[in-house]
């Protein structure tokens, strides 16, 4: 049953004495829209979706192919799989990843946005919280997701060819990577107006940025040259100059896109 | 009186909000608020008002003109100046899946108060809305009321000095929107208060102060008296009873009088509006001696609507009327 509005007689009372002469912890803000948004993700369904999606394929791939050692003898080199499954990760779960960050500041804008923005809290605080609870989310499930796949197949697949330290490598280059992606995501959202746009103009700049890369030199680090590398990354034949420049350059991009999108949603309405 | 700019609690300059090049929601508003003022908001749907709450909150950005709050200026990351107001909006969101204590406790962090002050604030505040018992409960399955009232602690967790509450009572029934009333008749004591509200009665009841908007336009910013003033007089209502032939046969006889501007029977209820050179005793005798004659039984005379009602709507009509003269003359009737 509906419960009246009531306030006891010393409701005003209860409510009035002046706080003693709080010092304010600047940190705790962006801290509370970290934890919150954190919680968001965990609970949202798309990345259920996405794990649930990750793990059964992992699964049945290793299994696929563990069983064609077993029962027919073919040897199924480690690293040529776990660079299939990193492919399919980042590929497969693109789509995912781009819906969950496009909607991060956007898909709240008029509602939840404004319950949190007219508190004690500055926009860029509000973006860092948004922006590094989503890269903590899925950069984390993709680590766990990662580093038990390379577990697997070193326990499950033929590993002569393949080099842990290769593997970490390789785990990090695609980390990277996402995490380009998931700054896209959250920079668009704290400029477009809606879900759609924002996902919509994720997929034009990946795509678009994607292919101009393409046309650099062969010296230069890029997404696409990054992915094709990964089978011999994985049994360790690496240029650690050029993997450093990758994981260098993704980083000051990601930090690039976020500081335009702090500097974009301080300057707009919400 | 604020005897300086930054003793005022929120100042207003020509404060211009255009959307998209599109729409024109706020026109040159210029508002100063002192301390201790309670102000309600009055206008039609889009008039205005949430747009001005929106940028005195640093939501918006003006696109001209600028909003100083306790002196200084309001942008979208001053959150130190927010951290000195308590808002809620027309229709409070929480966050799914939260409790309560989750939730105040989460607003709480938002600006920045240490764990030892926020945890006994919150506590106390959901004793004093009363909502102990459902503490631990999941918001989702609030009814408005409880709603309501967790939006109003959520208000008053940083212990505010300017508190900015859009519609409180939207939504609410009789009783809850008593408690509302009282609540901020008390709050008032201390802090100053700006509510935007379509019930004028509620206005009526709580503002010293009302700033009225007519699409995006402020055409009145003072007391509460001076509005009322400002009102036509001599308007009444009177209820009748009795045979429908002879009521109609009265309104008929009243309609004759030269001394009413405007008669008009609705139903049973006669509504009279005196002439500005009418002298209202003989008028209003004249009435009685009529109702009398036409053997019609008289239930009630009141002055008609809400004071407050109707020095709203004479004002709007009267900007309306204005057309092209409100360009000339903008601020003519903002006091």
């Amino acid at each position: 049953m509906a419960k009246v509005l009531k306030f006891p007689a010393n409701a005003a009372a209860d409510v009035s004495p002046p706080l003693p002469s709080i010092r304010f912890n600047q940190f705790l803000p962006y801290y509370a829209v970290f934890q919150a948004d954190v919680r968001q993700i965990l609970q949202s369904w798309i990345y259920r979706l996405w794990v649930l999606l990750s793990i059964g394929a992992v699964i049945g791939f290793l299994m696929y192919r563990f069983g064609a050692k077993q029962v027919a003898g073919f040897v199924q080199p480690a690293p040529e799989m776990i660079n299939d499954l990193f492919q399919w990760i980042v590929w497969g779960s693109v789509t995912l990843i781009i819906v969950l960050t496009s909607g991060t500041i956007c898909g709240e804008r008029g509602t939840l946005a404004d319950a949190v923005l007219c508190r004690g809290i500055s926009r860029i605080q509000y973006f860092l919280g948004k922006w590094h609870a989503r890269v903590a989310v899925i950069l984390g499930t993709y680590f766990i997701l990662a580093l038990t796949t390379v577990i697997a197949s070193s326990l499950l697949l033929h590993t002569a060819s393949l080099d842990l330290l290769g593997a970490l490598v390789a785990v990090v280059t695609v980390a990277a990577l996402l995490l380009m992606i998931i700054t896209c995501g959250v920079t668009v959202s704290a400029i477009a107006n809606t879900t759609v746009v924002a996902i919509t103009v994720v997929w034009m700049a990946l795509y678009g940025v994607g292919f101009m890369l393409s046309f650099l030199p062969s010296d230069y680090p890029s997404p696409d040259r990054a992915l094709q590398t990964l089978p011999e990354v994985l049994k360790g034949y690496y240029n650690a100059h050029m993997v450093n420049r990758f994981l260098l350059g993704s980083v000051g991009a990601s930090t690039m896109m976020a500081v335009v999108g702090m500097f974009c949603f301080s300057y707009k309405d919400v | 009186m604020a005897e300086s700019p930054s003793d005022l609690v929120v100042e207003t300059y020509k404060l211009t909000k255009i959307y998209q090049n599109r729409q024109i929601a706020l026109n040159d508003v210029t508002l100063r608020l002192e301390p201790g003022t309670v102000l309600g908001l009055l206008g039609h749907n889009g008039a205005g008002k949430t747009t001005l709450l929106r940028l005195i909150l640093g939501l918006h950005r003006p696109t001209a003109g600028w909003v100083k709050m306790f002196g200084q200026t309001m942008t979208p990351n001053a959150a130190a100046l927010r951290r000195r107001m308590g808002y809620i909006p027309t229709n409070p969101q929480f966050p799914p899946g939260m409790t309560p204590i989750s939730y105040l406790d989460y607003i709480a962090r938002l600006f920045g108060i240490p764990a030892e002050v926020r945890k006994p604030r919150l506590a106390s505040l959901i004793r004093a809305v009363d909502l102990l018992n459902v503490s631990g409960d999941k918001i989702d399955g609030f009814s408005n009321g409880m709603t309501a009232r967790l939006a109003v602690a959520s208000s008053l967790i940083n212990e505010p000095e300017l508190l900015i509450w859009d519609e409180p009572t939207h939504g609410l029934d009789p009783e809850g929107r008593r408690s509302i009333l009282d609540l901020i008749k008390t709050l008032a004591r201390e802090k100053s208060i700006i509510v935007t509200s379509h019930n004028l009665s509620d206005i009526d009841e709580v503002c010293n102060h009302a700033a009225v908007l007519s699409s995006g336009h402020m055409i009145y910013c003072g007391t509460l008296s001076d509005l009322k003033g400002r009102m036509r007089k001599c308007q009444y209502d009177l209820d009748l009873d009795g045979d429908q032939k002879a009521i109609t046969k009265l309104f008929n006889a009243v309609k004759g009088m030269q001394e009413f501007k405007m008669v008009n029977l609705r139903q049973r209820r006669l509504e009279l509006r005196l002439g500005d050179e009418a002298n209202l005793a003989s008028s209003l005798a004249n009435v009685l001696m009529t109702i009398a004659d036409n053997k019609v039984t008289l239930v009630s005379v009141r002055s008609s609507g809400q004071q407050t009602e109707q020095a709203f709507l004479d004002l709007v009509e009267q900007e309306e009327s204005r057309g092209f003269a409100r360009a000339y003359h903008p601020n003519a009737d903002a006091a």
